[in-house]
């Protein structure tokens, strides 16, 4: 059974807290020591972002946190090295990758899948890979070999038959956006969104976790009031940003940040 | 949506684009399937084309040339006579009216050269339409003057400073645009990339170059040419003219890519030589990338073929070995652009100038009597700054 199944089922939480940041921001030894600052101060599911250059379903924020990555020298091994120090902190949190298809594709999927597997991973977000293609059959077969959940995001767009249709191949969870456009911190969310969030309870029997524009204690707390979860990766880049380049500042930024977040999600 | 199915050719193409879209690559999909059995679209697009554009675009027999290269006889299919000076008009006009059939109000482009921006202002202009344009903040330097008839035009100009700032960081940029606005605005992919339906649309549109190319040489000489040469960025002028004689197994069909300064990453845009397969914007197709799958910058000296990706019907027609693609050094862009302005009184654009280059090795090979066409996809009065300031560099 799926490590993500098993904590929504365990009844220990109420709503998840899904952190997300990019690997190797500034570099990759950094992002292991952030990695356990997040672990450390409540996460219930940590969401690692593979750089991809071109990250089309992303804003600024992130792009830029892409960018900062990828003046690294960009490898998988690096990538695998950092999830599995990560992994090894804490290993009942699950991790959940989120990259874009190109360079999982590139990197072969069985290679891509056992590697991941062995790093500590259990699911995947993969922003531009539809699930009605090809390849996403091919990876939510290879997945469920492995007990390895596709997280596929439902936006205000999806229509009520390709959410019926996506049911068949979404495991874990689902990643609900809250709102046109791409990620980044926003002050106001659709005004259906309570609502949307129920439909899909009721269509789809998986949590529905949001995320897309979240960042201050009170849209956590409002937010995880009707959803199983909610998902943050802007405004913990934000703070990775502007505190980067003085790692200790940055670490205990982060770790005050994560603390406030936890607290307000029930 | 599967291998077999509408939207791959061959391996290549499908739709792979953030499900935030999906609901409007659908519509258009649906309208536009409507929309090209329709008798008052065509009516329309025809209108358009023949009392706006200017269509049908002529076919000179570019007699110096032909003379000055000794070898085929050399003809020239005139999109830079075209409203706007080159092809991306075709488009324009024809996805503006599907705008326009869908009730949006708003239309946004990527542009590289600057062409396919001008073009889209243009067209935002006269149906009235809010129009954005996203252009890499390099390009909008290098083609400064495509930039300031964008906005003389109307629309807004919002340079992209991410990245390379060229056309790749512009295509992002549109697309994320599309992802917020995708209930008002109408995207207009400017080549024959992106999720589908782009491919086929911006092919099916761009099409007419081809058939009145086909049907004028038919007219004048009673036979079809023994080859056409077209260049290839996104591949939009080159599918058009194509698409007419992929069926004429005798009609040797040739693209021209940017090989930029070298081989190396980095150095060049020749995606159907160095790319390999993978997913960009939107589409499965050959992409320039490094061995962990992230995307190389490119590099052209011509704005409008620097592209790391390709369309997905040029990477099947390229594995399908139907067109032989080959790759054009900057240098040897440069020396055709002012080889063909002084010897035929035509200033080509850099794209453009690529297809010389390979349409001039085509007719030495062909020999007399043997006759190629040329898609002179737009002219280079954007590119003289550049030009100028590169000839200067050189002689330096």
């Amino acid at each position: 059974m799926s490590k993500i199944k098993d904590l929504f089922e365990s009844g220990k939480i109420k709503s998840a807290f899904i952190p997300y940041f990019t690997l190797g921001d500034p570099n990759y030894n950094d992002s292991i020591e952030f990695g356990k600052t997040i672990l450390d101060n409540g996460a219930d599911i940590l969401e690692l972002g593979i750089p991809f250059s071109d990250p089309v379903a992303d804003g600024p924020v992130i792009q830029r946190a892409v960018a900062r990555s990828l003046k690294n020298k960009f490898s998988f091994s690096e990538i695998f090295r950092v999830t599995k120090e990560i992994h090894r902190h804490k290993k009942d949190v699950p991790l959940v990758y989120l990259t874009y298809f190109n360079p999982i594709f590139h990197c072969g999927i069985e290679d891509f899948l056992n590697q991941a597997k062995d790093s500590g991973v259990v699911g995947l977000v993969i922003p531009d890979l539809p699930f009605d293609t090809k390849e996403s059959e091919v990876l939510f077969q290879e997945l469920r070999k492995r007990d390895m959940d596709l997280i596929h995001l439902v936006t205000p767009a999806s229509t009520k038959k390709r959410i019926e249709a996506l049911k068949k191949t979404s495991t874990g969870f689902i990643y609900y956006v809250t709102s046109f456009g791409v990620t980044g911190e926003r002050r106001e969310f659709s005004v259906d969104l309570k609502e949307r969030i129920r439909f899909l309870k009721e269509t789809i029997q998986l949590p529905i976790c949001a995320g897309f524009g979240i960042s201050t204690p009170d849209q956590a707390g409002q937010i995880s009031g009707y959803a199983d979860g909610i998902i943050i990766g802007s405004a913990i880049q934000r703070i990775i940003e502007e505190n980067g380049h003085e790692f200790p500042k940055a670490k205990q930024a982060l770790a005050e940040y994560i603390a406030k977040i936890r607290v307000a999600i029930p | 949506m599967g291998k077999n199915q509408p939207g791959y050719f061959g391996e290549f193409g499908g739709r792979y684009a953030p499900e935030i879209l999906t609901e409007a690559l659908e519509e258009l999909e649906s309208t536009y399937h409507k929309l090209k059995k329709s008798k008052k679209f065509k009516k329309e697009l025809e209108f358009y084309l023949s009392n706006y554009v200017g269509r049908p675009s002529p076919l000179t027999f570019a007699e110096r040339l032909t003379k000055h290269w000794g070898g085929a006889r050399i003809w020239l299919k005139r999109e830079d006579l075209n409203h706007t000076g080159a092809h991306k008009i075709n488009n324009a006009i024809g996805q503006a009216l599907i705008a326009k059939f869908m009730g949006k109000k708003r239309i946004i482009a990527e542009t590289g050269a600057g062409q396919h921006g001008l073009a889209t202002a243009t067209v935002g202009a006269m149906f009235g339409m809010e129009t954005v344009v996203y252009m890499g903040a390099v390009d909008v330097e290098r083609q400064n003057l495509n930039a300031k008839k964008i906005e003389m035009l109307g629309a807004k100009i919002l340079p992209v400073t991410a990245g390379e700032a060229t056309l790749k960081e512009a295509t992002s940029e549109a697309m994320r645009d599309w992802a917020l606005n995708v209930s008002t605005t109408h995207y207009i992919v400017g080549s024959a990339i992106g999720p589908h339906p782009f491919p086929t649309i911006v092919r099916d549109l761009q099409a007419v170059i081809g058939k009145e190319a086909r049907s004028q040489f038919k007219k004048q000489n009673h036979k079809l040419p023994n080859a056409i040469v077209a260049c290839v960025g996104g591949g939009s002028n080159a599918i058009g003219m194509f698409t007419a004689f992929l069926k004429d197994k005798h009609v040797a069909i040739y693209g021209a890519e940017a090989g930029g300064l070298g081989p190396k990453p980095g150095e060049h845009s020749a995606t159907l030589t160095y790319g390999k397969t993978g997913f960009l914007h939107g589409t499965k197709t050959l992409i320039i990338q490094d061995e962990a799958g992230q995307i190389v910058p490119a590099h052209s000296v011509s704005a409008g073929l620097d592209y790391p990706g390709v369309g997905p019907e040029h990477a099947f027609l390229s594995q399908s070995k139907r067109v032989d693609y080959r790759m054009v050094t900057d240098e040897q862009a440069l020396d055709c652009f002012l080889e063909v302005t002084r010897t035929e009184g035509i200033i080509p654009a850099l794209e453009t100038a690529h297809a010389f280059h390979v349409a001039r090795d085509v007719a030495k090979d062909l020999g007399k009597k043997k006759d190629l066409i040329i898609c002179l996809s737009g002219r280079g009065d954007k590119d003289v700054t550049e030009v100028l300031r590169l000839l200067g560099e050189k002689s330096k």
